[in-house]
This record gives C-alpha cells, structure tokens and sequence, in this order.
C-alpha cells in the first residue's frame, strides 16, 4: 500500500495569457507543499490569489506551466487518481431536472462503481449529508445549503481516500456550516484526507490539521495549525469568582516569578456558537 | 471485453444518458418537432400546389424539406447548447473530476445529442409514412378506376431515407461539437457551425468543377480538392424521392457509400474535436 502523502505539489506554477498580445498573469507562482494522508488541509488566501487554479491543476482540469504535482502517489490528472478523489465545486450547479438521489447515483455510476454497489452507495452518502429525506426531490427545488450537501454526496459516494471542497460553506447560514464542519470531522475520521478551501477562518481553524495561506499565487505560510497559531510566551488563565483582591495576589505572585498581566477580559462566546445555539432546529432538510 | 474498455463504454452510456435527458426536456426541441410536425401535416392540403407533379411526390418534397432544414437547425443549435450549457454552468467541471476523459465527454455529448436528431427525424419520419400511406391508398384506388398505373410508393425506402438523414444530422452534429470544443462562445459556433453545414450542401459544386475538363490553375485545383477531402458532402444524403418513390433509380451501394463517408467524418470529427479539447481550460 502506497503510504506517501495524499498530495505533492513541487514547484506548481501557472501563468494565463491574456489579451491578443498575449501577456502573461501569473496565476501560481512555484508553490510547493504536501498533504499527509487522513488530515484535514485549509487551503486559505484572498480571493484571485491562486487557490482555486491551484486546486483545478490538482484535479486536472487545468494544466500547469510548470511544476510536479502527484496525487495518493499517482500522476495528477490520471484516471487513477480521479478515481480516489472526490471533488465539490464553488457553488456548485447540477442539472436541474435531476432529483439528489439521481444525481449522486449519476456520479457513482461515472466514478466507476458497479451496479450492484450504487444504491447502497447512494443511500450512505445521503445519510452523511442528512439528504435522505430530500434525495427524491428535484435538484431545482434545493436551497443553497442543500445543494452543497448535495455537491457534497455526490464527491463522497464512491468512497474515495481523497476528497477536495472548494468553499463548502458559501452562501450556506452558520447552522448548515456548522453541519458542514461536522460532515468534514466524520469523513476525517473514517481516515480520509480532506483539502478544505474556504473563508470561514474560525471553521478552518476549528476542523483543519493543517493549513496553508496563498497570496498574489505564492504560498506565504505552511504549517499545523496548532503551530501557525499557538503563541507560545503567552498563557491563559481562566478562572471563575475571581475577586478584585485574588486578583491583585495572583498578580503579586506572577510578578514574584517574572510574569507580567499584560490583558485582563471576561471570556466570550462566539456569536457563530450564540447564533447555531438559538436557531438550531430551524436548519433546512 | 477488456475492462478499461468497458468502464469507458460505460462511463459514455452515463453521459449519453444525461445530454439525452437533458436535451429531450428543452423548448426548442419540443418548438421544432411540433413546427416540422405541422409542416408536414400541412402537405395534405397544400398538395393542390403540386405545379404539375405528383401528389406523392409533392407530399415527400415538403416532408423531406422540413427534415431537413429543421433537423439541421436542430443540430447545429442543439449540439453547441448543451455542450456550451456544460461549460457554462460549470456542470463540466463537476464531471471531468471524475475519472471522466475528455474524449469519453465529447463523444457522451455527440451520442446523447444524436439520440435526439434520431428521435425527431424518426417521428417525422413516421408521420410522413402514415400521410405518404394513406394518400397511395386512395390515389391507387383512383388510378385503378381510371385504368392507369398506380403510383409507386417504398415505405422501406422511406426509412432508408430517415437513416441517412440521421447519418447526416451524426455528422452536423459531430462538425458542431469540433468547433465547440475550440470555440469560446456558443455564438461563434453556431456561425461557423452553420457556414460549415452550408459549404457541406454546396460541396458536391466543388467536386463537379474538379471533374469538368477546364483551364483551372494549381492553386483553385488545390483548394477545390483540399476542399472536397476536409469538408463533407452533405448533398450525398439527400436522395429522398429516389429511394421512396422510384427505388431503381438509386445506383448500387450509393446509401453504404453515404453512410460509410458519413461514420468516417463523424469519427474523425470527434478525434479532431477531443484533441482540441484535451487543451481547453475548464
């Protein structure tokens, strides 16, 4: 078993001509990190800052200029590969006529499964995306969080070791983005490995392994997230009924080893968590 | 079989299935079958307009007009909207990230669109067999009464005549996507996609001037017969009123001939089309 990284990108570079005189906008410029297997990945930057062009290289769609780019130890763009990653696009489109559950069956049946495999194929991936109720409507009836859920089943019907989501939660309320952050957790951790392309920070943050910042197509920062964002000379204390002379002791005594307050606050929940805490149940399905 | 073979056959079924379904759902296609329909249907009481012809020779001119030009609207429109729907709509980029290749999506495109043509041109087809059929009725009982000849009718000819139609609208459409697959605009194919299908109608005048003994220089010999080879004679498909209403006049082998160039077109135009869309950026 081929035990490498899911993804190597080396020296990724693209550059788009544009204009009769064909001048040349480097979209990518010599991007270069790896993607170990079963973590998830956060692949973040402003937008036009190569993310997306870099994840169509990956996925074949779009052909480099320069550079090496392998997938699960396949050549990218390679049946073999394709067959082991699944893919959910921007805001995602299907064809409107279709019903969920004829469109994800649409999917396994072009990703290669057998006949006799589909339905409970089909059937799985619904239930990962909460979709088995609305799996026999039409796709044209779907809200935007459902077709995400959607787009979501049909790139995690086949089962594959890779699965690429290029900003799942645009345009979907904190409520369904929080069932998106869930549906990414349990893919992770059926031992999948997840590349996740999104502008929520504090979801990336909360359910990535590790990330990585892209900007003007460089990559300026790679790393585990723990890592990129720990501070380690700094430490939070938290502490309940804290009185104005514990406080002034505690401070004494920190002051005794060295250590200086520099910020004294009342921790606060997130508005993300204070919103999915009063209008759960209202989630559309 | 081998299998790779076989998931690729598979994977085309699949996408043949979509553009089907998707195609068989649109306005227009519903709008040209019902106008072509009527056209037809319309024969029947426009027959008193024969200008001195036969009736059933009349009643198969309107018919086949309207496969025609119909059909061929159909084509060249139909195939450049589905794939430049694909494209568009980006549904393209959720497809070719499956292990979906290129050619198998062109090709899934061509056979899906090709079912259509096949369902429109067999239902005119069809109706024109049942108007064509009952009017030979009543005009054989007239010419017996008479005691003249009856008229001559091949129903078999008459869908010999839809089977080279369809070869022909295979062959538009196969035209169509290879220059959808270079083009950026669906505007800009369906222009060039219908000069294509014109200097098809009119390239039988090519290889006449080649043949005719004249004072022709190198470079119009040159481009007449370059010509001939890279565009297709669509003219050869359309020998309706031979093949429905006198059989014998149809030389031997001319249908095998038409639909063995026509398969040939339609496979190279495909290879021509995939090559070029194995570069496009999705």
């Amino acid at each position: 078993m081929n035990t490498g990284p899911a993804i190597a990108v080396k020296g990724l570079t693209k550059d788009f001509r544009i204009g009769l005189r064909g001048l040349k906008l480097r979209a990518v410029d010599n991007v270069s990190f790896e993607i170990p297997r079963g973590q998830v990945f956060g692949l973040l930057g402003p937008n036009g800052c190569g993310k997306s062009t870099t994840l169509k290289i990956i996925l074949g769609l779009v052909s480099p200029t320069a550079g090496e780019v392998s997938i699960l130890g396949f050549p990218f763009a390679t049946s073999s590969a394709r067959s082991r990653t699944g893919f959910l696009p921007e805001a995602p489109y299907f064809h409107k006529f279709l019903t969920g559950r004829e469109l994800v069956a649409y999917c396994a049946r072009l990703s290669g499964l057998k006949s006799e495999s589909v339905n409970p194929a089909v059937e799985e991936a619904l239930a990962l995306t909460a979709m088995t109720e609305a799996g026999d409507r039409t796709i044209g009836t779907y809200s935007k969080g459902m077709l995400q859920r959607i787009g979501l089943a049909q790139a995690i019907v086949h089962d594959p070791e890779l699965v690429i989501l290029d900003e799942p939660t645009a345009g979907v309320d904190p409520v369904g983005s929080a069932a998106i952050g869930q549906m990414i957790k349990a893919m992770k951790a059926k031992g999948k490995t997840i590349v996740l392309c999104s502008h929520l920070l504090g979801q990336v943050e909360q359910v990535c392994d590790r990330i990585a910042i892209m900007d003007r197509g460089k990559l300026v920062l790679e790393g585990r997230v723990d890592d990129v964002l720990t501070r380690r000379d700094q430490s939070i204390i938290t502490v309940e009924n804290l009185t104005p002379e514990a406080r002034r002791a505690a401070e004494e005594v920190l002051a005794q080893h060295g250590a200086r307050v520099t910020s004294f606050t009342h921790p606060r929940r997130s508005l993300d968590d204070l919103f999915r805490e009063l209008v759960t149940g209202s989630r559309d399905a | 079989m081998p299998n790779f073979m076989k998931a690729s056959l598979t994977r085309i079924s699949w996408m043949t299935r979509l553009t089907f379904l998707e195609a068989i759902r649109q306005r227009f296609f519903a709008f040209l079958i019902l106008l072509s329909a009527a056209l037809v249907l319309s024969s029947v009481s426009l027959r008193f307009l024969d200008f001195g012809h036969g009736e059933l020779k009349f009643v198969c001119d309107f018919g086949f007009g309207g496969m025609f030009l119909f059909g061929s609207v159909l084509a060249v429109v139909m195939s450049a909207q589905l794939f430049f729907t694909e494209m568009d709509n980006r549904t393209a980029l959720t497809l070719l990230a499956k292990p979906v290749s290129r050619t198998e999506f062109l090709v899934g495109k061509f056979m899906g669109v090709w079912l259509v043509l096949g369902v429109f041109i067999f239902t005119l087809s069809t109706l024109l067999g049942i108007i064509l059929w009952a009017r030979c009725q009543e005009l054989t009982v007239a010419a017996i009464e008479v005691g003249k000849a009856p008229p001559e009718l091949s129903i078999t000819g008459l869908f010999s005549y839809t089977g080279m139609q369809w070869a022909r609208l295979g062959v538009v459409a196969a035209m169509i996507l290879m220059v959808a697959s270079l083009a950026r605009t669906f505007l800009f194919t369906v222009i060039v996609g219908s000069m294509l299908v014109v200097a098809g109608q009119l390239q039988w005048l090519a290889q006449e001037t080649l043949l005719k003994p004249g004072d022709l220089n190198f470079f119009s010999k040159l481009l007449l017969s370059v010509s001939t080879y890279i565009i297709p004679n669509l003219q050869q498909f359309n020998i309706g009123d031979a093949l429905t209403l006198d059989h014998g006049s149809v030389a031997d082998g001319a249908v095998t001939l038409a639909l063995f160039s026509g398969s040939c077109y339609i496979v190279v135009f495909l290879f021509i089309g995939s090559l070029m869309f194995r570069r496009r950026e999705i």
